[in-house]
């Protein structure tokens, strides 16, 4: 093995260390701290909106009116937003860099520099998201699925005399979309090549840790999958500011053809952030159940299934969207296959439990809590699998609810999961352990609050992306007036809670406990190094006699055998 | 408090009991995966359960509670889409003889109705559009109703909750659905699909109305014969 460090020695400056940083650790930190931003952002809009379903006409606290265009262009904005520059650097950029030069017992990503760009080309994607607020009639408001022809053209915003010019919301939208994308790609390629050259030796494939197993496989899923959505967008684009007509069918396009680039995406995208939450899980469980992952290589056959099939499965979301109706048996068929491998998995997390000697450390409740909800997220899928319920369901408030039962833990569970378990690490504190039970339970409760009775909502037929519901008194009656209230004052305690946890996170920084290399008694790698693990990780680099997962076995001592612990276990 | 909004449509029951067979399964995976999920919380916490036992399942024979699992849910799913294939080919892919046939037109921001006029057919110069936010359709009770879908300029989406019809229009495609209704009444009209500014003001009526009724006022439509109300259908 060649000599660590040789090459690299840690940057003095200020600016080279804490801003055009090229080191994985403070560049996952920026992402995080990015989409902690963005977070804020989408909240925000969310929490205008929602208050506006409830008390619609209103003048909305910290806001103002809201009217009609706002409206629109806030929940668009908002969706957008959360999935691509809040789960994105959560979940894949975020958790990937913290984590796979460790986990995986190196330096650093494989080209640092290049690294460093995707996060700086992520920062100005955001700037564009958010800038497209204050350009000339406000941001785009077409949905965050940006069906044309809505979008190819000035009936957006109903504004014709901004919409040919490139700095206005539909460009810029598109802009920022593409913009990460860049960054995405960027930042995967290096996920994928670091983990296939630089790990440590004896790191055999079937001794990596999930979470970088399922890092990998969200990225490749997301290659795969965002080729056509990025040709679909530019001839948008062009259709926009040029005044093609591919989306026209007065010259001969097909609006329903951006459907389908979108969803051959837009549905891989949601396993994308799935599997890292994942991973976050199948790390966290084991070592608080001291027992081996359940299936550890059952559960990454399973997913690399899922990920194959989750490129055909995308007109689910297009079933009654004038799609031959034929068609819609065999996606019903698709979806229903692909949910089994993933109920796979979360059996398999379960079992981990049984048997185990459980441990309610703070990451532990948040990962359980998790699970809890996407139970829910993963059932009431069930209903709009089946085609001929989406005929009634599709668009209404039941979608709403369901895919926030699966996006909201996805994205926040999992991210504050991996906040509460790899916190010690990354800063050498701990966090406060009261103030995270508070926090806890006042976004579980709050967000099923808000969340739950919307399912209802949609059973009696009340329609998404509609901001006063006057028109509807047939639908808008009682007890639904009642269940928008209801959702409304969850959300805004669900938001106000997450102040308890930047304080936490402030709090700990200045005066938490001082955390030790390992707190929890891990094996994973990244918990050998120092925490916080220095500029270039490891002296001497690690070698890896063992599989990730190894605790409670009968031939050691302790009930932990990290993994480059020479010691040898006797299989029985 | 019913979860659904009234029935009117032959199909629509089908729909409601999907729903509740859908239901039944999904509360008996949720008690079994909450019981599987608790259970090993309250009996193993780390106070009950000192050392924990080492177990890998990596056997295929340790799976096998898995794989039991995963194949009564692939069969329940089956057994969905089988039973559920019946109601989506008579609300998708059937071809009924038409009483009566209509053309709707989904546009910012109403929709538009196109009656056959005297000589009974449709998109003939002498058809009757209705054209206007809040205006009514009316239809007869009980008799086979076809409706072309069109939309004009954006993607629209024609929603009767109370009919469990719903379908997308999309601009240069028509799209026929059927419905046949019992119960008379007036019922909103909505649009699913965003589709602009005034999405959600976007609501027409559907009148159901007696097969003499309906005829009076199909009757009256003729009589107003209005130049106005003569033009040919609003999305070509
Ligand atoms: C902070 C708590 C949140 C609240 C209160 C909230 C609330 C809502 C509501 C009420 C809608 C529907 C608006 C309408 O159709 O008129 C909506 C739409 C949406 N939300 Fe959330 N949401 C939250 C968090 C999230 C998260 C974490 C994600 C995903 C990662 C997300 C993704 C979306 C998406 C994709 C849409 C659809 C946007 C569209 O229709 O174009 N939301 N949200
Ligand atoms: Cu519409």
């Amino acid at each position: 093995m060649e000599t660590p460090h040789s090459t690299t020695h840690a940057p003095q400056g200020f600016w080279t260390k804490y801003l055009f940083s090229t080191d994985h650790k403070t560049i996952g930190i920026q992402y995080m701290i990015t989409g902690l931003f963005m977070a804020a952002v989408g909240g925000f809009l969310a929490y205008v909106f929602r208050y506006n379903l409830a008390f619609p006409g209103e003048s909305i606290p910290l806001f103002g009116q809201l009217d009609a265009m706002h409206y629109n262009a806030f929940v668009t904005n908002h969706g957008m937003i959360m999935v691509l520059f809040v789960g994105m650097p959560f979940l894949v950029s975020g958790l990937g860099n913290l984590l796979i030069p460790l986990m995986i017992g190196t330096d650093d990503m494989a080209f640092p520099t290049l690294n460093m760009m995707s996060f700086w080309i992520f920062l100005v994607s955001c700037l564009v998201m958010v800038a497209a607020f204050f350009v000339p009639g406000g941001a785009f408001g077409g949905g965050w699925t940006l069906y044309p022809p809505l979008s190819a053209s000035g009936y957006v915003n109903r504004n014709p005399a901004f919409w040919s010019t490139f700095f206005s919301a539909t460009p810029m939208f598109i802009l920022g979309v593409a913009l990460e994308f860049v960054s995405m790609l960027m930042g995967g390629i290096n996920f994928l090549v670091t983990t296939i050259n630089k790990r440590a030796e004896g790191m055999t494939p079937f001794k990596i840790p999930l979470i970088v197993w399922f890092l990998n496989i969200a990225t490749l899923d997301f290659m795969v999958s965002v080729g056509p959505l990025v040709a679909g967008a530019v001839m948008l684009l062009l259709d926009n500011v040029v005044g093609t007509g591919f989306y026209d069918p007065a010259r001969g396009g097909d609006p329903v053809l951006f459907q389908h680039l979108f969803w051959f995406f837009g549905h891989p995208e949601v396993y994308v952030l799935l599997l890292p939450a994942l991973g976050v899980m199948g790390e966290i469980i084991p070592v608080f159940s001291r027992k081996p992952l359940f299936a550890y290589r059952t559960i990454i056959y399973l997913s690399l299934i899922a990920a194959v099939l989750s490129v055909v499965v995308w007109a689910h979301h297009q079933f009654i969207a004038g799609i031959d109706p034929r068609m819609a048996t065999f996606f019903s068929i698709g979806t229903i296959i692909i949910s089994i491998p993933f109920a796979g998995v979360f059996l398999s997390f379960m079992a981990t439990l049984w048997g185990g000697s459980i441990r309610f450390t703070m990451p532990m409740i948040w990962a359980l809590g998790f699970i809890g909800l996407f139970l829910i997220g993963g059932l009431t899928g069930l209903y709009l699998g089946s085609s001929t319920f989406d005929i009634y369901a599709h668009d209404t408030y039941f979608v709403v609810a369901h895919f926030h039962y699966t996006m909201f833990p996805v994205v926040f569970f999992g991210f504050f999961s991996a906040v509460y378990f790899w916190f010690p690490k990354f800063t050498g504190k701990h966090l406060n352990h009261t103030l995270g039970m508070i926090h806890f339970w006042l976004t579980f409760i709050p967000f099923n609050v808000t969340f739950f009775v919307l399912f209802f909502n949609g059973l009696a037929g009340q329609h998404r992306r509609v901001n006063e519901y006057s028109s509807f008194s047939n639908i808008m009656k009682e007890p639904y007036i009642t269940f928008e209230k209801i959702s409304t004052i969850g959300a805004i305690v669900l938001m106000v809670s997450q102040f308890i946890f930047l304080y936490n996170l402030f709090i700990s920084l200045r005066k938490g406990r001082k955390a030790e290399k390992n707190p929890w008694d891990s094996n994973t790698l990244e918990w050998q190094a120092d925490s916080p693990p220095v500029h270039g990780n490891f002296n001497p680099y690690p070698v890896v006699y063992h599989g990730p997962y190894e605790y409670s076995h009968p031939s050691s001592e302790q009930d932990f055998v990290p993994q480059d612990n020479p010691i040898v276990l006797k299989t029985n | 408090m019913t979860i659904f909004p009234e029935n009117i449509s032959t199909y629509g029951q089908e729909i409601d009991r999907l729903f509740y067979t859908i239901s039944a399964l999904v509360a008996v995976a949720f008690v079994i995966s909450l019981f599987v999920l608790l259970y090993p919380l309250f009996n193993n916490s780390a106070k009950r359960v000192k050392k924990a036992t080492y177990f890998t399942g990596a056997k295929r024979k340790h799976f096998r509670w898995i794989t039991f699992a995963l194949v009564a849910l692939a069969l329940s799913d089956f057994y969905f889409l089988y039973a559920e294939h019946g109601a989506w080919v008579t609300i998708e892919q059937t071809q009924v003889k038409p009483d009566f046939h209509v053309s709707i037109t989904g546009r910012q921001w109403n929709w538009a109705f196109t009656y056959p006029g005297l000589d009974g057919k449709l998109y003939t110069p002498d058809d009757i559009v209705i054209n206007e936010m809040n205006s009514e359709l009316h239809v007869p009770i009980n008799k086979n109703i076809v409706v072309d879908l069109w939309a004009k300029d954006v993607l629209h989406s024609f929603f009767v909750p109370n009919i469990r019809l719903k379908q997308d229009c999309v601009p240069g495609r028509m799209i026929q659905r059927w419905f046949k209704l019992t119960k008379t009444g007036t019922y909103d009209i909505a649009c699913a699909e965003l589709c602009g500014l005034l999405h959600g003001k976007m609501r027409n009526f559907l009148v159901v109305e007696s097969q003499e009724k309906f005829n009076g006022y199909i009757d009256s439509l003729y009589k107003k014969n209005a130049p106005a109300l003569t033009m040919t259908n609003p999305s070509n």
